[in-house]
Formats: C-alpha cells, structure tokens, sequence
C-alpha cells in the first residue's frame, strides 16, 4: 500500500521530505513537486498523508490484490488537536472518525535541545533525563532500595 | 541610470523594429510552447476528467452564482495573493517574483513599443528596474534559501536539475538585463552589446522553453485550486469533514 502524489496539488514544501521514516519521500527533478521514490519500501505509517498541508499525498492499495474504489483519507487539524479518518468501502459504505491527538498547542513540545546538559552524576539516577520536572509532577514513585541479604 | 528608457539606447544598433519583431516571436513561443505542455501533459484531459468525476460524485448542486463566488475567491487567494503556499517565506519570496516579473513584463513592454525613442516618461524605465530587483530579490532568496531541494533534501545550490530551468533563466535574464543597462550607461559600446546578447539569449531561453520548464504552473495551479474549492462545496471531496471539537488545553 505505498503513497502518491497529486502533483496538481502538491505545493513541493518538503515536509514528507522531513517527516519520511523510510526516507522514500524526496523531490521530483523534473518538476520539483514530490514523489515516492520506492514504493516497496513504503511502511504504509500515513506520516506523510497527515503532514501534506495540501492533502496532495494518498495511499493506494496493489492492484491485484487490494479492492479498488476504496479510500483512506486523512486530515490532520493541528490547530484542533484532531485527526479524522474517512473510510469509504468498495461497496460505497462510508465511515468517518475523529480522534483527539493531543491537548497542548502544537509546535508547544520541548526539544531535547531546548533543556539544559544533565549533570554527568544523572547516569547514576533512575531517572530519565529531565525527570520529574518534565513530566510536570513533584515526584515519580520508584522501587523501595533492595534488602541486603 | 535608473530613469532612461535602455531600450532607446541601443537603436545605434539595433532598429526598434527588430525588438518589436522579437517580443513577437516570444509571445508566439509561449503560447505554442504552453499548448504543447497541456497536450504532452494532457492537462485539459485531466481536469476534465476530474470535473465530471466530481460532477458524478457531488452531494449537492453548486450553482453558477456559487461556481462564480468560488473562482474569485480562487483568484484572490490562491492567484493574486499565493495563499496555497503554506511556508510564509516561499509565500513572500513568490510575490516578490510574480509581481516583479509582471511589473518588468509590462513596462519591457510599453517601452519597446509605445516609446521607442529616447522621449520616455521616467516612471516606466523606474518600474522597470523596481520589476527587475523584485525579481532578483525573492529569486536569489528562492534559488538558495527555499528551493525544496536545497532546504528539505541538503542539496547544493549549485547542484542544477531540470526543473531548475524556469528559476535559473529567469534569474540570468534579469541580472543580465541590470548588467547591460549599466555597461551601456557606462558607455562602453562592446561590452553593451556582449551584455545585451547574453540578456537576449537567456530571455530566449526562458521563453522558448516553456515546454520543458515549469511555467505552464502560471495555468495549472489556479486550474486545480478551483477544482478543489468546488469539491469541497459539492460534497465531492473525500476527505473528512473537519472536526467539531477543539482538543487544545489552554
């Protein structure tokens, strides 16, 4: 089930470029719109289809063994919070879904470049980095230190 | 400099009638070149084919006052403003070009044929080098800052593709034309004519290669914009209706 373009919609932005896991998305010579350069290669995670800000970008199953007429549309609403599905069958049966995907405002999310260096004694620490600060709680229950025998 | 027509100046060796005759021949090349690109695309046939699918499919009648109010704000948004570009910075590189190119077009122009002499109005020698640097302001800024390749895949500038052809003609034209207003300013008759060759030979480029750049974008892009608006208004459209609630704490 590998993913392609629309070039009439496609704007060339580069963010299935970015977002890529499989590094098969990159930037038509030609046209400089953008296209799959690998189809087997395609992990089918919608990455790119819930990136495109064009909606230029859509997942077709192989013709021999996947039913045609199908489709599996995405929109992503950052500014929502949101992402809805929209299944539309062979049969022409349609079902729609929405799911929150997150409650901060996007592009809100810390890098791990945004916080400071951890001190070198951390390693010694259960913790991750940054915690519990960054989880926003005071404490992390931990496991009560083993008796010595 | 900036306020004489250069298209008088260079009747000491070349008749305004061949520039008249050669803005011709540029017109005809770009109308050809493009209806090649539409037939070797099949774009027509697609759009077609796509309008009676979305036809097919519609939930609702868009009627012809609708379709209207859908191509002017088409216009308006995704032509006259480049709305479609979700980076602001292409955005504003892009006008930067569009209006620029227009500008000089327009005033190229009027000057080769409306004021062939040197008795030209100032304003149309200025809004041609404002058209020019506008151009070479949001191109050079395009060709190594935001070109998708350079930006997304880290490709060197340098590194020239095919579709690299409209941006890079359009960019030696015009630098080439602010090259050769200011030799022929200087007053150097030879340098004069080697810049204006090389004006004119990158222009033929941009121009005759219509079929193999991507200018014929200036019809396609609107073309789909529209066709998208009128799906979402016709229920055509398969993707999902937004959602009615707003997940976002704040």
């Amino acid at each position: 089930m590998p993913t392609f373009v629309y070039m009439t919609r496609c704007d060339g932005c580069g963010q299935c470029v970015d977002i890529c896991p499989s590094d098969i998305m990159h930037i038509d010579k030609t046209y400089r719109r953008a296209y799959n350069i690998e189809p087997n290669f395609c992990w089918e995670c919608y990455s790119c289809v819930k990136a495109c800000p064009q909606h230029a970008i859509d997942v077709r199953g192989y013709a021999d063994f996947a039913p045609l007429g199908h489709s599996v549309r995405v929109l992503r609403e950052e500014e929502k919070g949101s992402i809805s599905w929209k299944i539309k069958y062979r049969d022409g049966r349609v079902k729609e879904f929405t799911f929150p995907i997150r409650t901060t405002p996007w592009g809100s999310i810390q890098s791990p470049s945004d916080y400071a260096v951890p001190d070198a004694n951390a390693l010694g620490s259960v913790m991750l980095a940054h915690e519990p600060e960054a989880l926003k709680v005071k404490t992390l229950p931990t496991l009560p230190p083993k008796k010595k025998v | 400099m900036f306020t004489s027509n250069p298209f008088a100046d260079i009747t000491v060796f070349l008749p305004p009638h061949v520039m008249q005759t050669y803005i011709g021949l540029m017109i005809f090349a770009v109308a050809v070149g493009t209806l090649a690109d539409m037939l070797h695309k099949s774009s027509a046939k697609f759009f077609l084919r796509q309008w009676k699918k979305s036809k097919a499919a519609a939930t609702r009648r868009v009627s012809g006052a609708e379709t209207a109010s859908l191509a002017v704000r088409t216009v308006l948004k995704e032509v006259i403003t480049s709305g479609e570009f979700c980076n602001p910075m292409r955005r504003i590189s892009h006008l930067l070009m569009f209006y620029g190119f227009l500008t000089y077009l327009t005033t190229t122009v009027v000057m080769i044929f409306v004021y062939p002499t040197a008795a030209t109005p100032t304003i149309w020698p200025l809004l041609w080098n404002i058209g020019a640097v506008m151009v070479l302001i949001g191109g050079y800024w395009f060709f190594f800052f935001l070109r998708v390749n350079v930006a997304k895949e880290g490709h060197s500038p340098f590194r020239l593709v095919r579709a690299d052809l409209f941006i890079v003609s359009l960019l030696a034209s015009v630098t080439f034309a602010l090259i050769w207003e200011t030799v022929q300013t200087a007053g150097n008759l030879t340098a004069t004519q080697i810049a204006f060759g090389v004006y004119i030979l990158f222009t033929t480029v941009l121009f005759v290669g219509v079929p193999w750049s991507k200018f014929a974008h200036m019809f396609y892009k609107p073309a789909a914009a529209f066709q998208k608006r009128v799906e979402e208004a016709n229920g055509s459209s398969n993707l999902p209706r937004p959602a009615d609630v707003n997940n976002i704490v704040r």
